[in-house]
């Protein structure tokens, strides 16, 4: 019995963990270099300081224990861990742990996008998170400063936005214009022959009126931004870790409301992150989790159980985030629309930018409900270039007749399916669960602001600079659309 | 004293004989029955000492110790039962075993007659703590704790086996009862001087003097809850206990060799008490909270005269309750968020009002306020400080100032504010923990009452 106790093996010895993979060298020169260092590395980790297993080497598992869990290394989840080691009142004060699954960033949809910015929503709210966005991204390099690291280089090009709207979505674009210029981003409105004046590769046929950003919008780096967050937040003190969270323990609660309808509220207490390629596993002790998976949103809550009960519940309401993929496609057109060309919003839904100095063209179209392609894999289909995309554009700009494209790739849109606006803030039922996720192609542009404002969710209790009240989770059961006026 | 000793002996197979549904109520009713036995000890008849036996003695200075230990393993047994559920039921008695061995090396230890029967209890008690830390702590960390802890407080002992051999050696004798009556003035010499050091560091590191005190965060953060209450209440007054008793034959080298520490002290109340103001982790807060106020204690060791002892051993009885039951409260919270940050649980005071009350009692008696014992013990010592060097009021007084800032800065920060949305679906408290804080504060509360009983021999 004595000895059983003096076992320093561990709390919890039902758990099962098998040995960290291990991948040396057979040839006896490397084998010894790697000897050298696997017990340097034991003595060091026997010194006082260091976490210390005695069966086996733990140093790639994520800690025992984290205050905060957040679920998406992208750039949501990042700007989410930044904001709560800027807003915490006192160094340390909060353990912070990012967990990645893929830290290639294949997959991710931040990296994939264009990265492009713009004010010209029409919810006020999505309105004042670019602003914010844009702030931040102009001041980056006091933002995520690091000591004795080179200053970024976000490559923002403040070229605009122009949108083009039709007959019909004419008075739908002056009244968002209208809401836009009184949150206070520049937009103009140009009539054809403005149009005509100030681009003359624009072909503007079918065109009755045009909006255009004149501050704060443009395209800028992505991947800059994610390694820029990155060395920041590792700065800052949080933890990473490459692992895909599998399962999360929780503990629930039979509660009865005041009007005496039974709920049932749950808390996540211990997260299970597992290794890549191996069944080893690390159930992490948490206090908040942080939804910030991105397209997989929708599968991670799915794993806290949200969404498992009859339909028309708030038990039985699902996250409706999915991943939908999205083509974007490089081109090179010699004759075409020159260095002053802004991100161009077709009436069709055909979008294209300028990208580089060498000519070439970055652009897609957003397909129609009906003609989803299949999001099991990012295989690109250039028929759809083809079919859908070149034609709308060709009309559009005419120097794009002779275009000849180059690449593409396929990325996923973390497509919000109730109203294709993002989902901020802690769950009714889970009641540690916070989201930052379905932001349906805005994540990006909006991950500063909405970073900020769960970390004043969670450190303080509610919104304080931005308020993201309409797109708490809530309104997927009360049935409260907040949908962005979309110009034809 | 057998009338301890063997029933605490025996709780051994009532924890392993017992049914297994029934081993936490027979460990908690035996033990809680063995205190109240224990209660006679506060019967003395003169200012000399109730001998019990050729080795076990019971002295005003001892006693209140003696009963804060055996009143607090039914504590500890309480306040282990949650996050031991859903361990195996060998590892639950192991627990439990682990608990009832150190109860008794402290009880032998605060009863023993002679120096060495006291080192080779107050080393043993370091094995079952050790292995409670590192066997049952929440972190990964705890093993890093336990290393500290253990050898910090071996290093710090080893001299005082050497100093008491040599002493058994050159005086014949190490009985504390006739210790009184043998003394001879220590020359002035430098061996002397190594003498005096070898003996006090020992405790110094225990209790934790200031420039020692590393391992006591480590270790109060990293254990369970029962290791963090036996630690804080017991463990750390065994260091005051015995540099009480063996100040005794180190007169009147102390007079000269306690500036340093002195000083020490005195800054180091001060320090620690700012860092606890800058802590965000609950339990190490509290932890550099018991560095502050042991250090008050070493003061009034040092300075040896009646008042200050007076003090140091109200303080010590004191300390004891309060930050033992701190660290209930602290766990309490622990086990519903399962994180020891402060700023996530919010607004409690809304959401469990009752436990709301704990933390306001448990804040005000730790920030020492009248009438509580913490006061009388605190202004105690003040007053035989301030007697030996008028300046160390300024730092006295600084020190209950901060004392005071953090110790509402704790109650402020959990009970107050808009509770968060992640503290929605707490359990309510269990009558358990409201029976564990109430234990823990009502003799803190009755002894207001009669202080006669904790303020150790020198009374008059």
């Amino acid at each position: 019995m004595l000895r059983r106790a003096l076992r320093l093996g561990g709390g919890r010895g039902l758990v099962t963990r098998g040995p960290g993979s291990r991948g040396g060298g057979s040839t006896p020169g490397k084998d010894w270099d790697g000897k050298v260092s696997e017990i340097k590395k034991k003595i060091q980790s026997i010194l006082p300081g260091g976490a210390w297993n005695p069966l086996y080497d733990t140093s790639h598992l994520p800690p025992e224990h984290s205050d905060v869990v957040i679920v998406g290394g992208g750039v949501l989840g990042l700007s989410v861990a930044y904001w709560l080691k800027k807003l915490e009142k006192r160094r340390g004060a909060i353990r912070v742990l990012v967990v990645e699954r893929d830290h290639t960033y294949s997959q991710a949809s931040t990296v994939l996008s264009i990265g492009g910015i713009h004010q010209q929503f029409s919810v006020p709210e999505n309105i004042q998170l670019s602003l914010f966005s844009a702030s931040f991204l102009r001041n980056i390099n006091e933002y995520l400063a690091v000591v004795d690291a080179p200053p970024l280089d976000l490559q923002f090009n403040p070229l605009g936005y122009l949108l083009l709207a039709s007959e019909k979505g004419a008075a739908t674009m002056e009244s968002n214009v209208r809401v836009q210029r009184q949150e206070g981003a520049k937009v103009c409105l140009m009539s054809p022959e403005q149009l005509r004046n100030k681009f003359p590769w624009i072909n503007t046929e079918g065109v009755a009126l045009a909006s255009y950003g004149m501050e704060n919008e443009g395209w800028f780096d992505p991947w800059c931004l994610l390694q820029g967050l990155r060395r920041k937040v590792q700065s800052m003190g949080v933890l990473f870790c490459q692992g895909e969270v599998t399962r999360f323990v929780s503990s629930s609660n039979h509660m009865k409301t005041t009007s005496g309808t039974e709920v049932t509220l749950k808390r996540i207490y211990e997260v299970h992150v597992k290794m890549d390629h191996s069944l080893e596993y690390q159930p992490v002790e948490c206090a908040i989790v942080i939804n910030a998976a991105g397209a997989w949103s929708g599968q991670v809550a799915e794993l806290a159980g949200i969404g498992k009960g009859p339909p028309g519940t708030l038990q039985g309401t699902r996250l409706p985030v999915e991943p939908r993929k999205r083509y974007v496609y490089l081109w090179h057109c010699p004759q075409g629309p020159g260095l002053e060309a802004p991100l161009v919003t077709d009436i069709s839904g055909a979008y294209f930018r300028r990208e580089g100095l060498g000519n070439n063209y970055l652009g897609g179209l957003s397909p129609p409900e009906e003609e989803e392609p299949d999001p099991g894999n990012l295989e690109v289909d250039y028929g759809f270039f083809q079919d859908k995309v070149w034609p709308p554009l060709a009309q559009r700009v005419p120097a794009f007749e002779t275009l000849k494209v180059r690449s593409a790739w396929a990325g996923y849109n973390d497509y919000n399916t109730f109203d294709q606006n993002g989902v901020v803030g802690p769950h009714p039922l889970v009641v540690n669960m916070y989201f930052a996720a379905g932001f349906s192609g805005h994540g990006l542009q909006q991950a500063p602001g909405v970073g900020r404002a769960v970390a004043e969710m969670v450190l303080e209790g509610h919104f304080q600079t931005i308020d993201l009240s309409p797109f708490l989770f809530s309104r997927f059961y009360l049935g409260e659309k907040i949908q962005e006026q979309v110009i034809i | 004293m057998l009338k301890i000793i063997v029933p605490t002996i025996m709780l051994f197979p009532v924890t392993w004989y017992s049914n297994n549904s029934k081993i936490w109520i027979n460990t908690t009713s035996y033990s809680l029955l063995i205190s109240f036995m224990g209660l006679s000890f506060l019967n003395q008849p003169n200012n000399n000492s109730n001998n019990f036996s050729m080795n076990f003695f019971s002295d005003p200075l001892s006693s209140p110790l003696l009963i804060l230990t055996m009143w607090l393993l039914p504590l500890m047994i309480m306040a282990s039962q949650y996050h031991l559920k859903k361990e195996p039921w060998l590892r639950k008695k192991s627990y439990l075993s682990m608990l009832i061995s150190l109860q008794m090396f402290l009880v032998m230890t605060f009863t023993a007659n002679e120096l060495i029967l006291f080192y080779i209890l107050f080393e043993a008690t370091l094995i079952p703590t050790l292995i409670i830390i590192t066997r049952w702590g929440n972190q990964t960390e705890r093993l890093n704790a336990g290393l500290y802890f253990l050898f910090y407080t071996l290093i710090g002992s080893l001299p005082l086996l050497v100093a008491l051999i040599h002493l058994q050696n050159s005086m014949g004798s190490l009985n504390l009862l006739t210790m009184n009556f043998w003394l001879k003035e220590l020359p002035n010499s430098w061996s002397s001087n190594l003498l005096w050091m070898a003996c006090i560091m020992a405790f110094m590191v225990k209790m934790p003097l200031y420039g020692f005190h590393l391992w006591l965060p480590k270790a109060h953060v990293e254990a369970p809850i029962a290791g963090s209450m036996v630690l804080a209440a017991v463990l750390l007054k065994l260091g005051g206990y015995g540099m009480m008793r063996i100040t005794i034959i180190l007169d009147p080298t102390t007079k000269a060799m306690a500036y340093p520490f002195l000083m020490l002290c005195l800054w180091g109340m001060i320090m620690t008490s700012s860092i606890c103001l800058r802590q965000t982790d609950l339990k190490s807060l509290i932890a550099y909270s018991s560095v502050s106020h042991m250090a008050l204690v070493i003061v009034a060791i040092l300075i040896q005269t009646p008042w200050s002892f007076m003090g140091a051993t109200a303080l010590m009885i004191a300390h004891g309750l309060t930050s033992s039951m701190l660290f209930c409260l602290a766990n309490s919270n622990y086990e519903r968020i399962h994180s020891r940050t402060m700023l996530l649980a919010r607004g409690l005071q809304t959401l469990l009002p009752l436990m709301a009350t704990w933390w306001l009692l448990a804040s005000l008696t730790n920030l020492a306020l009248p009438p509580s014992i913490n006061l009388i013990g605190e202004l105690f010592v003040m007053m035989a400080s301030f007697s030996w060097s008028n300046i160390s009021i300024i730092l006295m007084g600084l020190n209950m100032l901060i004392t005071a800032l953090y110790s509402l800065y704790m109650l402020i920060t959990t009970q107050r504010g808009k509770p968060t949305f992640h503290t929605h679906n707490l359990n309510p408290s269990f009558t358990r923990e409201n029976t564990l804080m109430s234990m823990h504060m009502l003799p803190l509360l009755f002894l207001t009452l009669n202080p006669k009983t904790i303020l150790g021999p020198t009374l008059c």
